[in-house]
């Protein structure tokens, strides 16, 4: 059973279609990612073009990013100001990554730099994650357990324009969020991810934050910046495709409530290693895209069509 | 067999109603609908070689079938490696090229008669249909004319890769000596817009007599209709996205705390 997709132009299996947003789903609810690291270089390996498979990973990722703030909020973990702040940031920097996706597209090198860039990316997500479990892994067997810093005092104190974070009990310079929010918005608008991964720590080690507010609060600004990537996109673009979307997004908000309570179940480590191969066997393949000579070293593409 | 009867009949009001002359076709179609189930459709072209029925087919008469579809303009890009990477470097635009384009006749027609007659896009080289010094082709930094061809081939390998270039014979089948008939394939890859078919009758290497017809290729449906609204009306169309995506991942949320709570 096969559907097609009015904007990718190209039909595609509906249970691979779903299977593929549920799997997707189920691990960004069971790690707390947001999944569009995955979502996006999976859709382009389908054969769906990278600027549709960007764009609809961003309207996807609206979907399952609120999902999770409104678990995060109702447990009081959300902070609103820090998230508005960083927000100011991302509005300016997925403005810029749009022109940037759609120069790209003009010049012919999008689908080379997303490739690069997902290539970079998953590489160091996959290494990291693959450490981090290991280590923890270990660190179980020899009954260890790893005792953290609370409080950072670093840079971001002592810039101007300070601000008091309450929720976060931080009182820092407004500069680093709105410059981590500006790197976020690009990579939202180019790559098609909401940037969790990066967000995270990024909140952890730069700004301070306290650990159990940074996921909510990172989720809760991706909500605005994919919203603004999808409509920039739409515009721009046209590449949002509203039925690649929907069905992944059923099958998305499924596999992440799954996943949630799976998580809940199951110890993480193993998978998260599992995860970690997964996310390197990506990688590997977009490099040997990019390395491997090409059967036709040419490509054609319709820049208009007369109606 | 019914489909001769139909064909007959249809000829026949054909007959009735054109003046006496060497060609007469008729055809199936004037509109192609492509929805989200089209993977293709035969478009059958038929005709008589000539009027009079007693008039038979003989080994010099031919007939040349030619469709052109819409005109695109279409980039070609060329990858190289560079430092191990492929990557997409010189590019050459072809403008107004046709977005289909099929030659077929009952025996081999030479380039020579082609060239000589002036029918459509002309070739180049024996594989290339096109006229070149018709197209509008901004070069780039493409300077050299064996670099040029490289080009010129690949842009026709890839649109016969597409199925939408193609040159055929032997496809048109005579029947009873003076009817002819053939399916001509249009795959679902083929762009939208009108379409021209040109039929001549050659006898004796000459163009006897020649007749053209138009067609169209139309997208419908919803999948169609989702194209055209995201095209026309971009922002309402995100927005409307972004309402579908919200919706859900409230619903979601709530879904999932009753799922919970039990």
């Amino acid at each position: 059973m096969s559907i097609y997709l009015p904007i990718a132009e190209l039909s595609v299996n509906i249970i691979l279609l779903l299977s593929i947003g549920g799997v997707v789903g189920f691990l960004s609810g069971m790690f707390g990612l947001g999944g569009g690291f995955l979502m996006t270089p999976i859709l382009i390996f389908m054969g769906i073009p990278t600027n549709v498979a960007v764009a609809t990973s961003a309207n996807q990722i609206v979907a399952s990013s609120i999902s999770g703030t409104i678990g995060y909020w109702r447990q009081g973990l959300v902070d609103f100001k820090m998230g508005g702040v960083l927000l100011i940031g991302s509005f300016f920097g997925s403005i810029l990554g749009v022109w940037i996706f759609s120069r790209l597209v003009v010049l012919g090198q999008i689908d080379t730099v997303i490739s690069i860039l997902y290539f970079a990316l998953l590489t160091s997500i996959g290494l990291i994650m693959l450490i981090e479990s290991s280590q923890v892994i270990r660190d179980r067997v020899r009954r260890k357990t790893v005792k953290r810093k609370i409080h950072y005092h670093n840079w971001a104190h002592k810039l101007p324009f300070k601000m008091k974070f309450y929720k976060s009990k931080l009182y820092i310079s407004a500069i680093p969020p709105i410059i981590i929010g500006f790197v976020i918005g690009i990579l939202s608008a180019t790559m098609g991810i909401g940037g969790t991964f990066i967000l995270i720590p990024a909140m952890i080690y730069f700004l301070g934050m306290p650990t159990s507010k940074v996921i909510g609060t990172s989720l809760f600004q991706i909500i605005f910046v994919t919203a603004l990537v999808t409509l920039l996109h739409a515009t721009t673009t046209f590449a949002v495709d509203a039925v690649l979307a929907f069905f992944l997004i059923i099958a998305s908000v499924i596999g992440a409530q799954l996943g949630v309570l799976a998580a809940n179940k199951l110890r993480g480590e193993e998978i998260r290693a599992l995860l970690a191969i997964i996310v390197l066997g990506v990688a590997t393949k977009i490099a040997l895209d990019l390395l491997v000579e090409p059967n036709e070293i040419f490509n054609i593409s319709v820049i208009r069509a007369l109606f | 067999m019914n489909f001769k009867i139909f064909l007959l009949i249809k000829l026949f009001v054909l007959f009735l109603i054109s003046p006496a002359s060497a060609l007469v076709i008729g055809s199936d179609e004037e509109e192609i609908y492509i929805d989200a189930n089209f993977s293709g459709k035969n478009l059958l072209v038929f005709g008589a070689f000539y009027s009079d029925p007693s008039q038979a087919r003989d080994d010099k008469s031919d007939i040349l079938i030619e469709v052109i579809g819409p005109s695109e303009d279409v980039v070609i890009r060329k990858k190289e490696s560079f430092f191990g990477f492929w990557l997409n470097s010189k590019s050459v635009g072809f403008n107004d090229v046709p977005g289909f384009y099929y030659l077929s006749s009952t025996n081999e027609i030479t380039d020579e008669f082609l060239n000589e007659n002036n029918i459509g896009l002309l070739n180049k080289k024996d594989t290339q249909l096109i006229d070149w010094s018709a197209l509008n082709i901004d070069w780039g930094n493409v300077k050299n004319q064996k670099e040029k061809d490289t080009f010129y081939d690949a842009l026709i390998r890839t649109k016969e890769s597409e199925d939408v270039y193609r040159k055929v014979n032997g496809e048109i089948q005579i029947i009873d000596g003076n009817l002819f008939r053939s399916y001509i394939e249009i795959p679902n890859t083929v762009p939208v817009g009108q379409y021209k078919v040109n039929l001549y009758l050659i006898i004796d290497n000459k163009i006897s007599n020649e007749y053209s017809y138009n067609f169209m290729v139309t997208r419908v449906g919803i999948e169609e209709a989702i194209y055209s609204f995201s095209k026309n009306y971009p922002l309402i169309y995100g927005l409307i996205s972004l309402l579908i995506a919200i919706l859900i991942g409230l619903s979601g949320a709530e879904v999932f705390k009753r799922f919970r709570k039990v």
